[in-house]
């Protein structure tokens, strides 16, 4: 075996574990700020064993490969970050694993299970473009796509284009259902009832995008990791920055419409960005 | 076979079937003329592509019969204005007569040495007009008969397929040709077929669409014309190599401004998009035709053509500019729309801008983009607008609201439909190579610019992505009420063709590695230069890499695993979760409080009143006339 591949391997294989101790952290943090005690560090790998495990009902034949579908496809995305391949493709990988969620959702004939999907299909036009723009900007800055671009790139990103990786903490929250925008099904119970875009998963389906969504959180943090890649543990470091201060905005705001979330997402991300570029394109850096 | 027949065949042809099956309305004779001309379009098509290029001039007979035809063409449209009496066509037809006339017997102009010439483009492209437009073809074939017995009364369809037939046949022509004229006349010849081919249905609102195809094609045929007249006055021949190679001069970028606004109209693109939407009105095989295979690319193929002379120009900037306007305002638009064949317009036209778009950046990257995105576009479309029309047929309504739970009704042609969805906005399919590559040029521009073609772009693509999905959401959607899978039964024409459109499409994007060697990279050589280093996993320009087998693969292990689990755990189907006791055997209703018993229903997002084509469509329209303005001045001034 080439060692060039196994660090790769490795992080693909510890990303699940990375993420549910993420999730379970997460959980411990947030009760804390609200006065719990909370349930124990590894209560998520308890809860993805139980659904494991629970009785088998599904919304439709499609279902079980749609979710399947999701998780293969985030730890598709991950494999080619890890592998240090292109970064928009790497993204539109990542839209094809949140597609299959999305339609998943859509198709059970239930009211709430549409309306999630629905807006799950909004939250991902919400922080999809950020990421489509910070792709571009990192294209324009190192003249290319790939992940080994910004590793050879002489300064690291964050110094070029900090506005870019300030939005970041937008698609952080949206990804991690985090209020204000959790529109689409939030980790809360005294934030709704029935649980949006996860309301017709139950047992195995749901243990499947259970496990999906931690990849795919770790994902999206590796991902702004890139903003310091010539130290990733620094790197690591800003991820985790946002990743608290996602936790913080949670349990600090309630939870806005879509409409708001599309409008400051928007706003924002594309303000931000482009402004970035102009500052570099006047200071002569690309 | 020699070059030159298989030329002779891909032009006459289609002329010669398209009159015979006008002479025998009788459907043996019909689908035995259709089939047989689609069968030898696509060998000779290949046999081509086999063959290589080459130049053939023609001799003065072919030239004064081609001037006559003009010329009754012109006044056939004349008599249409009046009949109809709709004034754009009356101006419009004779203010390209009386130039016409003048320019053939007034003005002394050298004769064009190469009439024909075939290069790689034009075998591409030739190559999506015979090969997608013959399966239309033999789709057509099916959808009429099943079409026509809704309706009762005499065949009509001898009409229909003369016109269908023909259009193949023009396009040709219009794809070989290398004098401006000639280039023009066939230009004419599809404007024809698709003002015949939308006002088939003889009702009123047919009638009107059509006139309006008609009229904006006409602008086409205007700005053609005067186009030969700058290049004929600046340079003294209509030679389309020989412009491409002169030295730059103003009247040589007014030519291709013309030029390229005579493209726009084709390719409807704003503000000349409203007669591709209007063009619904026609049976399905015509949209299929018009928005896979001929037509729209014919305006696509005229920039991609001019392209690689005004490079680094203003105007090929402007070009651009317009191109990626057309896509950003045509995707939010298609989000309000409620009927397929609209959404699918809206899609081709932002398409062709983004094509648009890609062949005026002038990097060699941006010309392959283009050429990929003609390619795998053409067949997505074709294929949707097949799946649209044999749903239609079924179902009676355009309606997708209405198209509800169709993997259980229609399970075939839903999963094809599906496919084709999939294939135009998710990375296993080759139109998001395409769109990759698009991303990857926008910022080549000069920078300002570019920061502006930058935002649409995203703005563009997340639209695009949103309308697509929500629709392919709402396509799966399942009602519990029928779970257990009908049995479909399509007629052999319709298999043949779906089969074939979709073993195309999948085929296509597994071997794009090989569809950008053979296909793409030869034509953007002629120009440019080397841009893709493809390996089997890897499709890698000096942007980046995309990966469509990597994907595919993970798609297979999608279905292994999850079949696999699926196996071992099994699935109880339960009816969703309703806030309240469902009803036994009763989909859409549930008990709620005081068991009252509640129907509801689901209904899609549309984002009404924010978008409504009523409100965007006058603004948009008065944009793209603003810019098309501007694109002239920037020639001019």
């Amino acid at each position: 075996m080439n060692f060039r591949y196994m660090v790769p391997i490795l992080y693909v294989l510890a990303t699940p574990l990375m993420g549910g101790l993420m999730m379970g952290l997460d959980r411990k943090i947030t009760a804390r700020m609200q006065g719990r005690v909370g349930p124990p560090l590894v209560q998520p790998f308890y809860d993805v064993i139980k659904l494991w495990g629970k009785e088998p009902f599904i919304s439709s034949r499609m279902q079980p490969i749609l979710a399947t579908g999701y998780l293969v496809f985030v730890l598709t995305g991950l494999t080619l970050l890890a592998l240090k391949a292109d970064l928009l493709h790497i993204l539109f990988t990542l839209t094809l694993a949140d597609i299959c969620l999305i339609v998943s959702a859509y198709n059970s004939e239930s009211p709430y299970s549409n309306l999630g999907g629905r807006r799950e299909l909004l939250a991902m036009l919400s922080y999809e473009p950020i990421m489509v723009l910070t792709a571009m900007s990192i294209q324009i800055v190192t003249g290319s796509f790939l992940v080994s671009g910004i590793f050879s790139y002489g300064t690291p990103l964050l110094l070029v284009m900090p506005a870019a990786f300030i939005v970041q903490i937008l698609v952080l929250i949206i990804d991690m259902k985090k209020s204000p925008y959790d529109v689409s099904g939030s980790g809360h119970a005294h934030q709704e009832l029935v649980r949006g875009v996860y309301t017709e998963f139950s047992g195995y389906t749901m243990a499947l995008v259970e496990l999906g969504h931690w990849i795919k959180t770790v994902f999206i943090l590796s991902l702004i990791c890139l903003f310091w890649a010539h130290n990733l543990l620094f790197g690591a470091v800003l991820a985790l920055a946002l990743w608290f201060l996602a936790i913080l905005a949670d349990n600090i705001y309630p939870r806005l419409t879509w409409k708001s979330m599309l409008r400051t997402t928007w706003l924002t991300g594309f303000t931000l960005i482009l402004a970035n570029f102009v500052v570099l394109i006047v200071l002569e850096v690309i | 076979m020699n070059t030159e027949t298989l030329i002779a065949v891909n032009i006459g042809l289609p002329i010669v079937s398209a009159l015979a099956a006008f002479l025998f309305n009788h459907r043996r004779a019909r689908e035995g003329i259709v089939s047989v001309t689609a069968l030898t379009l696509i060998v000779s098509s290949l046999l081509l592509f086999l063959n290589g290029g080459m130049e053939l001039s023609l001799g003065h007979s072919f030239e004064v019969i081609v001037v006559v035809l003009d010329f009754v063409l012109l006044l056939y449209f004349l008599y249409q204005g009046f009949k109809a009496l709709s004034w754009q066509v009356i101006v419009l037809s004779l203010g390209q007569l009386a130039p016409a006339a003048y320019f053939e017997f007034v003005l002394e102009t050298p004769p064009v040495e190469a009439i024909l010439v075939i290069d790689r483009l034009s075998i591409l492209m030739t190559l999506i007009i015979n090969v997608i437009g013959s399966i239309v073809l033999v789709y057509a074939l099916g959808y009429m008969e099943e079409h026509e017995s809704h309706q009762g009364g005499e065949s009509r369809q001898n009409l229909f397929f003369f016109y269908l037939v023909l259009l193949l046949g023009a396009m040709n022509g219009l794809v070989y040709s290398n004098s401006l004229y000639w280039l023009y006349f066939f230009w004419e010849v599809t404007t024809l077929c698709c003002y015949e081919l939308i006002r088939y249905e003889g009702t009123e609102e047919a009638t009107e669409n059509g006139l309006r195809a008609l009229w904006m094609g006409l602008v086409g045929g205007v700005a053609m014309i005067a186009a030969m007249y700058v290049a004929n006055y600046g340079y003294g021949t209509i030679a389309i190599d020989e412009l491409l190679a002169a030295i730059p001069s103003r009247y040589l970028y007014l030519t291709f401004a013309l030029m390229a606004i005579a493209a726009f109209t084709k390719s409807a693109q704003l503000p000349f998009q409203s007669w591709l939407i209007g063009a619904m009105v026609a049976p399905t095989p015509v949209s299929a035709l018009l928005h896979s295979s001929t037509m729209v690319n014919a305006g696509v193929y005229l920039v991609l053509r001019v392209a690689p002379a005004i490079q680094g120009t203003y105007l090929t900037y402007g070009i651009a500019f317009i191109g990626i306007f057309s896509f950003m305002v045509t995707a939010i638009i298609a989000l309000s729309q409620k009927l397929s064949k609209k959404i699918l317009a809206y899609s081709t036209i932002g398409n062709l801008g983004l094509i648009i778009f890609c062949a005026a950046m002038n990097t060699p990257l941006s010309y392959s983009a283009a050429t990929i995105l003609l390619l795998f576009h053409s067949m997505s479309k074709g294929l949707l607008f097949m799946c649209a029309g044999v749903i239609e047929n079924r179902l009676h309504t355009r309606q997708i609201e209405d198209w509800k739970g169709l993997i259980s009704r229609l399970p075939v042609t839903a999963a094809i439909t599906m496919v084709g969805m999939v294939s135009m906005f998710l990375p296993l399919f080759g139109v998001l190579l395409g769109k990759w590559a698009a991303i990857g040029i926008t910022a080549t521009a000069p920078l300002f610019l570019s920061i502006v073609m930058i935002a649409m772009m995203v703005i563009g693509s997340s639209a695009t992505t949103l309308f697509w999905a929500k629709w392919l959401g709402h396509f799966a959607i399942t009602p519990m009420s029928d779970s257990e899978p009908a049995k479909e039964n399509l007629p052999a024409t319709y298999k043949l063709s779906l089969y074939s459109m979709l073993g195309l499409v999948i085929a296509a994007s597994l071997g794009s590695g090989l569809v950008l060697n053979r296909l793409v990279a030869p034509i953007v050589a002629m120009n440019y230069g080397k841009v893709w280093d493809t390996s089997i996993l890897v499709l890698s320009s000096q942007i980046g890499s995309f990966m469509i087998l990597p994907l595919w693969a993970a798609l297979a292990a999608v279905f292994i695993v999850g079949g696999l689990i699926f196996r071992s755990k099994g699935g109880v189907v339960k009816p969703p979760y309703m806030s309240g006791e469902n009803v036994e055997g009763e989909p859409e209703v549930f008990r709620s409080t005081a068991d009252g018993v509640v129907k509801y229903q689901i209904a899609g997002m549309f984002f009404d009143p924010d978008i409504t084509e009523s409100r965007w469509v006058p603004y948009s329209t008065l944009a793209g006339v603003f810019l098309n303005m501007i694109l002239l001045a920037l020639v001019i001034l």
